[in-house]
């Protein structure tokens, strides 16, 4: 299959996401495209794909030229594509979301074809079972044998490793080797991780600002890659960071309190969380003042009903909760919030903004207390200390990724003894992230408690004096940071508990 | 509605689409609409029929502008509005009328017209707080409840002496009656309560840190609990303040128009200052306009049988027919390519 973007031109409002991008794609080959936050990456795989349109341009497949491709013409001619949240329908059964879409056939020779197929791939599932009871891991696996089953010839896949452990990224790899092998198909990983590119890829675009700026092969020198990614000073500060090399440099920084000797923040003794949807069993475990805490594991393996239920969100079902000394047990999210607990969503717009209301309007409803006017004080905290966008009026709907996490770090009460945070970088530029962490240390370091997870184990090396370790919703391991490798994280995100010996 | 020029072609495509309506209901269309729009203002008593519409209209309308202000769909308020008339029908038969002084008496009436609203509001609100009913579905079934009292009333433990009849229950006391304007029975005491009501709104909306915190639940329901605002709390209050306006307006219809408990005393004011307030996109100064056009054509209406032997409800049929093309008009840009502004 040959596939080659001509001039590929796409404007939102005053952003040009892609500006005149033009690549062939060869033959048997699995292509990185890589690039920071909006460097255009997306929108040229979602006009690959046809959803969306271009402005400019064309794709031509096969020497045939197709200008306007929506997603079921794209389909046709092969172009499959694996987005970043699987694109299924959890209420409908495995053997519904499978055969959706693609050919009508009966319910049995659906099923018939979907043990089949999957069996040549190395996947296992029941027909039978609801999407929702998936990992995100198997229902990954399911969105590619769908798009192998209806004969995709190019598999585009958007930051296929998040949220999935170690070991299961070497099976979807494996299966990407012997797909690329076949026939002359074509596969692009999308990925802002320059080691999974550098270890899959037989080539390796850079995308920046909109545009193709670099194209390599093996073998791959990173420092170049990421000039080509960043531009050359700022890949010099975040080398190590981008490079998956954090550990090395590892901040285990110089504030690190001796656990063992501060006071106790949080105290759960045979604490559960419930919520509506799930639960969790009982555990045990003290939080110290001062300390910061990695939670690491796989989508859906419980760390998010834990966090949840540390700040308030969830209901404890039995066993006591005592967080500064108070009983939380029954306890309305008003009492955790007086208590100095605090939660920082993932979800910053969905969750934690209010898009349509401008930037000072978020500051008097975070801060009713504040005296005088309110400009000044948006000036004072949320300009010069946290470095939001000096616009007051403009609505939060405006601001960037980087930018929401600003917003949303001011509004981090000082007076907070207790932050969760729920993958508090994710999909942030270097120098978001950087602030972010910079922030959190200041609070340790003034006697706060920091959790929080990542889907980035290197992350959790990084910035973390404590791990834990969700498995098959419980808690699996409580670590000290020092001495583990993303190799023995993995095994405990996966319940490979007993050491290989060697 | 961003500019006066597009509003106004919005409407005439309105206008165009109701004379299509009326030309195939076989009705003279251009006098139909004269006397539709003239019945309304073309005398001092058309303009009293006129305003005696618009009090429940316009007090609603401010009420529905706080549930909106909330992201809430109180569709609720006839319920709201007939729970007013019956808590102040009620406290107005407790009295002697020759023994207790009138003022105090309506002032009470009124007051206990607002807390039956509020009350009835708050159960939709409760319902929809802690039960995880959507106010839709609890509104309509309580406009239903609400009818039902108020029939049971007036057929039974209210019912005229000698005879229980549709017509409603004894009349109230002359004391007990809002006073007259120019000779005629109605009163016009209600239009400033629906005026400052409307003000009042409107500042708490957009002048305090409770409207703010309102319009922060309408935005994002989860970030306004995370960062402490109690939605559920400000959702009821939102409700309590929506329900006791409309109380309101059904405690000025029984003191102030029908001077008792009649069956349907809503008179669907309810549903149609939903209309009003949706037709001007929630827009609060064109809110007391867009009451004022409906009320001209509640009032044109009742002419309608008289002037031309139509049918009243076909005035509903208009209703709907010109509020309908009016918001696709407007949302479908409509408007602005023939008024030439569009962007």
């Amino acid at each position: 299959m040959d596939v080659y973007l001509s001039d590929i031109t796409k404007r939102y409002g005053r952003i040009l996401a892609n500006d005149g991008v033009t690549v062939a794609l060869k033959p048997g080959r699995i292509h990185g495209l890589l690039g920071e936050n909006g460097a255009g990456k997306s929108t040229l795989m979602r006009v690959l794909a046809g959803h969306v349109a271009c402005d400019r341009g064309f794709v031509e497949i096969d020497g045939e030229r197709r200008e306007r491709l929506t997603p079921a013409t794209a389909m046709a001619l092969g172009l499959g594509m694996l987005s970043q949240d699987p694109l299924d329908f959890p209420p409908l059964a495995v053997w519904e979301n499978f055969t959706l879409g693609g050919r009508p056939r009966t319910a049995r020779k659906a099923k018939a074809r979907l043990i089949e197929l999957s069996g040549q791939l190395g996947f296992f599932f029941r027909p039978d079972d609801p999407v929702s009871r998936l990992t995100v891991a198997e229902r990954q696996q399911l969105e590619l044998t769908r798009l192998i089953d209806n004969d995709a010839r190019l598999l585009i896949l958007d930051e296929p490793t998040t949220g999935i452990s170690p070991a299961q990224k070497d099976v979807l790899f494996g299966i990407l080797r012997d797909f690329a092998a076949r026939d002359g198909r074509i596969v692009i990983l999308v990925t802002h991780k320059l080691a999974e590119a550098e270890e899959l890829c037989d080539e390796i675009l850079v995308m920046r600002q909109g545009r193709l700026v670099g194209r390599f092969e093996p073998p791959y020198d990173a420092g170049t890659l990421l000039e080509t990614m960043f531009g050359p000073e700022a890949a010099q500060a975040a080398e190590p960071e981008i490079a998956g090399e954090a550990s090395v440099v590892s901040a285990k920084a110089p504030e690190t309190v001796r656990t063992s000797e501060a006071a106790p923040l949080a105290e759960l003794s045979d604490a559960a969380f419930s919520d509506e949807k799930s639960a969790l069993p009982p555990c045990t475990l003290t939080i110290r003042t001062g300390e910061i805490i990695g939670v690491a594991g796989v989508a859906g393996g419980g760390q998010e009903l834990f966090l949840r239920g540390l700040a308030g969100l969830a209901r404890v079902r039995e066993g006591e909760f005592r967080l500064a000394g108070m009983r939380m047990r029954g306890r309305g999210l008003s009492a955790f919030l007086r208590a100095g607990a605090h939660f920082l969503p993932a979800s910053r717009m969905e969750e934690g903004l209010f898009p349509g209301l401008s930037l000072a309007d978020h500051a008097r409803l975070g801060f009713p207390d504040a005296r005088g006017d309110i400009r000044d004080f948006f000036s004072r905290r949320f300009v010069d200390r946290f470095h939001v966008p000096n616009q007051p009026s403009a609505p939060a709907l405006s601001l960037s990724g980087g930018n929401q996490q600003r917003l949303l770090l001011s509004l981090i009460p000082d007076s907070t003894r207790l932050l969760v945070a729920e993958s508090p970088t994710r999909g942030l530029d270097m120098a978001s992230s950087a602030q972010v962490w910079e922030h959190f240390r200041s609070l340790a370091a003034s006697g706060a408690t920091v959790i929080f997870s990542s889907e980035d184990l290197d992350e959790i090396l990084a910035r973390s004096g404590r791990i834990l370790v969700f498995y098959n919703r419980r808690l699996a391991a409580d670590l000290p940071a020092a001495g583990q490798t993303v190799q023995s994280l993995g095994r405990h995100m996966t319940g490979r508990t007993i050491p290989a010996v060697a | 509605m961003t500019k006066p020029p597009r509003a106004l072609a919005a409407l005439g495509i309105a206008l165009a689409a109701t004379l299509g309506v009326l030309v195939l209901a076989q009705a003279p269309p251009l006098t139909t609409l004269a006397v539709l729009f003239g019945g309304g203002i073309d005398s001092g008593a058309a303009w009293m029929k006129t305003l005696s519409a618009f009090i429940p209209l316009f007090l609603c309308a401010s009420a529905l502008l706080v549930t909106y202000a909330a992201g809430l769909w109180n569709i609720g308020v006839e319920g709201q509005i007939t729970m007013g008339a019956i808590f102040a029908t009620g406290l107005l038969r407790l009295p002697d009328p020759a023994a207790f002084p009138p003022v105090p008496a309506l002032a009470l009436a009124l007051a206990g017209a607002f807390c039956g609203g509020a009350l009835w509001a708050l159960l939709s609100g409760a319902l929809r707080v802690h039960g995880r009913v959507h106010e839709l579905f609890s509104g309509l079934g309580l406009n239903f409840a609400a009818t039902g009292v108020g029939l049971w009333l007036i057929l039974g433990p209210w019912k005229r002496a000698g005879m229980a009849s549709l017509s409603g229950t004894e009349p109230l006391d002359e004391a007990f009656r809002l006073p007259g304007f120019a000779g005629k029975p109605a009163s016009m005491f209600g239009v400033l309560v629906a005026v400052a009501a409307f003000a009042l709104v409107v500042w708490l909306l957009r002048r305090t840190d409770w409207g703010l915190k309102l319009a922060a639940v309408r935005q994002n329901l989860k970030a306004a609990r995370l960062i402490g605002l109690s939605p559920g709390r400000r959702m009821l209050e939102a409700m309590a303040l929506c329900g006791g306006l409309a109380g309101l307006a059904g405690g000025l219809l029984v003191t102030g128009l029908y001077h008792r408990l009649i069956p349907s005393i809503s008179g669907n004011f309810g549903y149609t200052a939903i209309l009003a307030v949706l037709m001007v996109s929630l827009a609060p100064w064109a809110v007391p306009l867009s009451c004022l056009f409906f009320a001209v054509l509640l009032a044109g209406a009742v002419q309608l049988p008289m002037a031309l032997e139509l049918d009243s409800s076909l005035s509903g049929v208009i209703q709907g027919v010109l509020v309908l093309a009016f918001l696709a008009a407007g949302r479908l840009g409509l408007g602005a390519r023939f008024s030439g502004d569009g962007s």
